[in-house]
């Protein structure tokens, strides 16, 4: 913070640097803000990461300190707060947070979400404090206050929707009946209303008596939270409602108390107007109130995962905590149909866990020793110990909420001109309202009026109002149908919609720009090693010579000796033997010598026999024919697999081939790739055979092989230079500046580590065919962008010259006020109600392997029926 | 720094008032010059066209003299 120096005019500040290391950083520091002019003194503390500067505040200022700092290539410690804003009701109301908080020294950057009601902040502390961003935000007119985490956010963030659903729902049902009893008398004389409505209903004073209770109650406050905007320089949709009620109500008043002063007279009281707008719009709020929480219902429903009880050992005793305090390498224990508390390694015990609320696996993850359990996800049949790894907010339920919330609270790149658009349209709604007003007031009146003229599905003739009156009612409604909200709401509600659907199914997007990009891919680059093939060799086929024992119990056997051949090598290929062995139920003992011949194989005697396992020289040296199986073996070679000859005796008994294979769902994630359009290519530092037999086998067609891991991020780079989006998906580790590389980097198989990893968008599961399902997440949510923006501009396009009286000259109908908030507030529920359809958005993937289920189901029932007879 | 401040909102108000002042005048006099207006009309569309202006001018005017106050803090 800025503190007075004995001198008059020098200030003082200190800020958080990074990466400085050594004692020259500090002299080069200290040098270059030294070298600032109005700078007096700059003091590094190398331990502490700071720099302290007194300086002279009218010759320089903090943004050129911390350039001079960043320019240096060192950073500033900047940190973040996040802080939960209410009273925020449209888009304007954003901006004015944003703008409110960015213009505070030392804040950085301020994102707001309206749905979400938070403010992210990214601030250089010592400058600004978070109870400083929350004084600002008040003094904008807003309520701030510091965003509880997980559980007690979200029960707050409930307790105030409900209050102001509880809050608007009152005031509709007060309005609500009085503004149709308003209604009733304004119109008495017409159609069969003489018959059931009383006279006096329609007397004007018994409607303005009816109509000032709704204005002075449920309608008070968008006056007072206007006034509150205003005081602050500050417009936002409340001051278009206050307009818009204001100016009906007082016409109706001075038409009732004077007749003659030239709005229209008797016959233009408006108190219908003013009532019915004001029901509307808080129709409309209490709608919004309703919808808006469930667009953020993904999060939501991770949140409510979190565990809130945990069962542990201490001191050998069994006891019951809450799930906060258990602590890293506590004992946990979870009994069948409980729920797992935090993170850990299975110690004992054997059960199947769902996990679908976090990975989107249908099916339950058997857990046994030695696994990973996930805090949040449900045991479902046996019983198990486990030592807890991760607690608190390390946990991958807390790193998956955040990381959510995170992509939530971004911005697309397609927002910046929806964000402008609804940062100034509460201003250009009201100069235009202002122009609207001068040209019915000067020219259009004498023009066109017409006394006969309507309002548009009304009985209601403008009869003889005056040109005040009808300039003012054609300016009054350009400020009510005008709907920024529908503008604002559009990108943001759909980016949360989809993110936490996302979510749902496994896939985390760091950032509402990856769903952007993600929804444009061209080309799809997939590392092989670790994330198309399992990243481990294994057997793939035992081939043994003819005359030679020719039957599965022959390859087995040719399989069994090599294994107990290779027993004690470490040689990854040997390891795959005795893993393919063992995999397939063989006993393997050890061999009763051993030789490992260095580049060849080895050499082994079991059961009494000589045993050779190695490449084509070791045989031929050992004058071992291969001649009968070398077909085989070159066809083998030629599918990329690494082929190893078994002798016993001396003579040929065999082949081994041993090659990194698929993993279970690549085949059947390229083919949906394919399907859906999309280029497949893969990338490789393999040789060009290897590479493109496991690009034959798992169906791309084009193969970057011979590629070392520094380079790929150059290949993705080519691509793109050909004007390609490109998405990269590894497994995070070597292909990180690949991932950062891509338009859109996808991290496969995170497991439980979701937040260390490299590029845009996390798959939790290894299951290649989730970027299928990254790809249609974004998707949908980038249409359902598009739908929204494309209804909220076309909305606001065609009502607001209606509403200016567009058309009045040629079908002489105008659009009352009361009509024009109904329409502004449907089309702000439109988008809304819009964006929950991706409710209902289920993976092409989901959905066939859900077919697939329920037609395994009946055979299921089928067999067990049988079975029990 | 609170007195600049001050002399800022006073500036601003004294100039977005202005502004709307003269905005409105200009609807009083074109409507008196062009004549048939009734008063009502004259001083309510001048009210309407004042408050309308206050409503754009005030943040527009506010934003602009706090830029101008702190480019010139920061020389």
């Amino acid at each position: 913070m800025e503190q007075g120096t004995k001198e008059a005019n020098a200030h003082q500040l200190t800020l958080p640097i990074e990466g400085m290391s050594c004692a020259s950083c500090v002299r080069t520091v200290e040098g270059a803000l030294d070298n600032l002019s109005g700078v007096e003194k700059a003091t590094v503390n190398l331990a502490g990461g700071k720099v302290s500067v007194v300086y002279d505040p009218t010759r320089v200022n903090v943004a050129k300190v911390t350039q001079a700092i960043t320019d240096l290539g060192y950073a500033i410690g900047v940190e973040e707060a996040r802080l939960r804003v209410t009273g925020m009701t449209c888009a304007s109301c954003v901006s004015h947070v944003e703008t409110a908080l960015r213009e505070l020294e030392g804040v950085q950057n301020a994102v707001v979400n309206l749905g979400l009601e938070t403010a992210r902040v990214a601030y250089i502390p010592g400058l600004v404090t978070p109870g400083r961003m929350k004084r600002a935000i008040r003094e904008a007119g807003y309520e701030a206050e510091e965003k509880a985490a997980g559980v007690e956010a979200l029960d707050r963030e409930k307790e105030a929707r409900q209050r102001e659903i509880r809050r608007q729902g009152m005031y509709l049902a007060f309005t609500l009946p009085i503004a149709m009893l308003v209604m009733l008398g304004t119109f008495r004389d017409m159609w069969i209303l003489p018959l059931f409505v009383p006279e006096w209903l329609g007397y004007k004073w018994v409607l303005g008596l009816l109509t000032t209770p709704i204005v002075l109650g449920p309608g008070r406050q968008f006056f007072v939270n206007s006034w509150r905007g205003l005081r602050h320089g500050v417009t936002d949709m409340n001051l278009l409602y206050a307009t818009g009620i204001g100016a009906a109500y007082l016409i109706a008043v001075i038409n009732t108390l004077w007749p003659k002063a030239g709005f229209g007279g008797e016959g233009a009281t408006f108190f219908e107007s003013a009532a019915l707008l004001t029901t509307f719009i808080v129709l409309g709020r209490w709608l919004e109130a309703l919808t808006r929480g469930r667009t953020s219902e993904a999060i939501r429903k991770l949140m409510r995962l979190q565990p809130k009880r945990a069962r542990i050992l201490r001191d050998g005793h069994e006891i019951e905590i809450p799930a906060d305090e258990v602590e890293v390498d506590d004992v946990v224990l979870v009994r069948p149909g409980e729920q797992v508390a935090v993170d850990g390694v299975v110690l004992e015990g054997y059960s199947a866990v769902d996990e679908s609320m976090l990975t989107g696996e249908s099916l339950p993850v058997e857990k046994k020793a030695g696994d990973q359990a996930i805090g949040g996800t449900m045991n479902k049949t046996g019983a198990f110990k486990y030592r807890a790894t991760r607690v608190g907010q390390e946990t991958a339920l807390a790193q998956i909420i955040k990381l959510v919330e995170d992509a939530q609270a971004s911005k697309a790149p397609i927002q910046k001109l929806a964000d402008w658009v609804a940062g100034h349209f509460i201003l250009g709604v009201h100069m235009l309202a202002a122009l609207v007003f001068v040209f019915w007031f000067f020219a259009g009146y004498d023009l066109f009026f017409d006394p006969d003229s309507a309002f548009i599905l009304s009985p209601y003739k403008l009869g003889e109002i005056g040109v005040f009156g009808f300039s003012l009612l054609l300016s009054v409604t350009v400020l009510v149908i005008s709907c920024p909200c529908a503008v604002g709401l559009a990108t943001p509600s759909a980016i949360m919609a989809g993110a936490g659907k996302a979510a749902e199914h496994g896939v985390l997007f760091k950032n509402a720009e990856a769903i952007e990009n993600a929804s444009k891919l061209q080309t799809i680059i997939f590392d092989k090693t670790g994330t198309l093939t399992k990243g481990e060799p294994s057997v793939t086929d035992v081939v043994t010579p003819d005359g030679g024992p020719e039957t599965e119990d022959g390859r087995l056997s040719v399989l069994r000796l090599a294994a107990i051949a290779e027993k004690n090598s470490e040689h990854p290929l040997g390891e795959a033997i005795v893993r393919g062995a063992q995999a397939r139920g063989l006993q393997v003992p050890d061999a009763e010598s051993f030789n490992a011949i260095p580049g060849h194989g080895v050499e082994a005697r079991v059961d009494g026999r000589e045993i050779l396992l190695g490449n084509r020289k070791l045989m031929r040296e050992r004058d071992a024919v291969v001649a009968p199986l070398l077909p085989q073996a070159e066809a083998l070679e030629r599918d990329g697999k690494t082929v190893m000859f078994v002798a016993v005796g001396g003579r040929l008994a065999g082949l081994i081939a041993v090659a990194d294979t698929l993993k279970e769902y690549s085949v059947e994630a390229i083919q949906w790739l394919h399907r859906s359009g999309v280029e497949v290519a893969m990338i490789t530092g393999d040789n060009r055979r290897t590479a493109e037999a496991i690009a034959r086998q798992v169906g791309i067609d084009r193969v970057l092989a011979e590629v070392l891991p520094q380079d790929k991020a150059e290949e993705v780079k080519k691509l793109q230079a050909q004007g390609l989006k490109v998405a990269m998906v590894g497994d995070g580790v070597n292909d990180a500046p690949a991932l950062a590389q891509a338009d859109v980097g996808m991290a496969i198989g995170s497991g439980t580590d979701v937040a260390k990893e490299t590029g845009h968008v996390i798959l939790i599961k290894e299951d290649l065919r989730d970027v299928v399902v990254a790809i249609e997440a974004a998707k949908a949510t980038m249409g359902k962008v598009r739908q929204n923006l494309f209804w909220a501009f076309a909305y606001n396009t065609l009502s607001i010259p209606i509403g200016a009286g567009l058309l009045y000259p040629v079908f002489k109908l105008v659009v009352s006020p009361e009509w024009a908030a109904f329409l502004m507030a449907v089309s702000s529920i439109t988008v809304t109600v819009n964006t929950l359809l991706m409710r209902s958005f289920v993976p092409s993937i989901r959905r066939e392997e859900r077919r697939q289920q329920a037609a395994q189901r009946p055979l299921v029932v089928a067999a067990t029926a049988s079975g029990g007879k | 720094m609170e007195q600049l401040e001050r002399e800022v909102a006073i500036r601003s108000a004294a100039t977005y008032a202005g502004i709307s002042l003269a905005a409105a005048l200009a609807v009083f006099i074109a409507a008196t010059l062009k004549g048939g207006y009734a008063d009502v009309a004259r001083f309510g569309g001048a009210i309407w066209v004042f408050m309308l202006m206050m409503i754009v001018t005030m943040p527009v005017v506010t934003s602009w003299f706090k830029k101008r106050y702190r480019q010139r803090r920061t020389g």
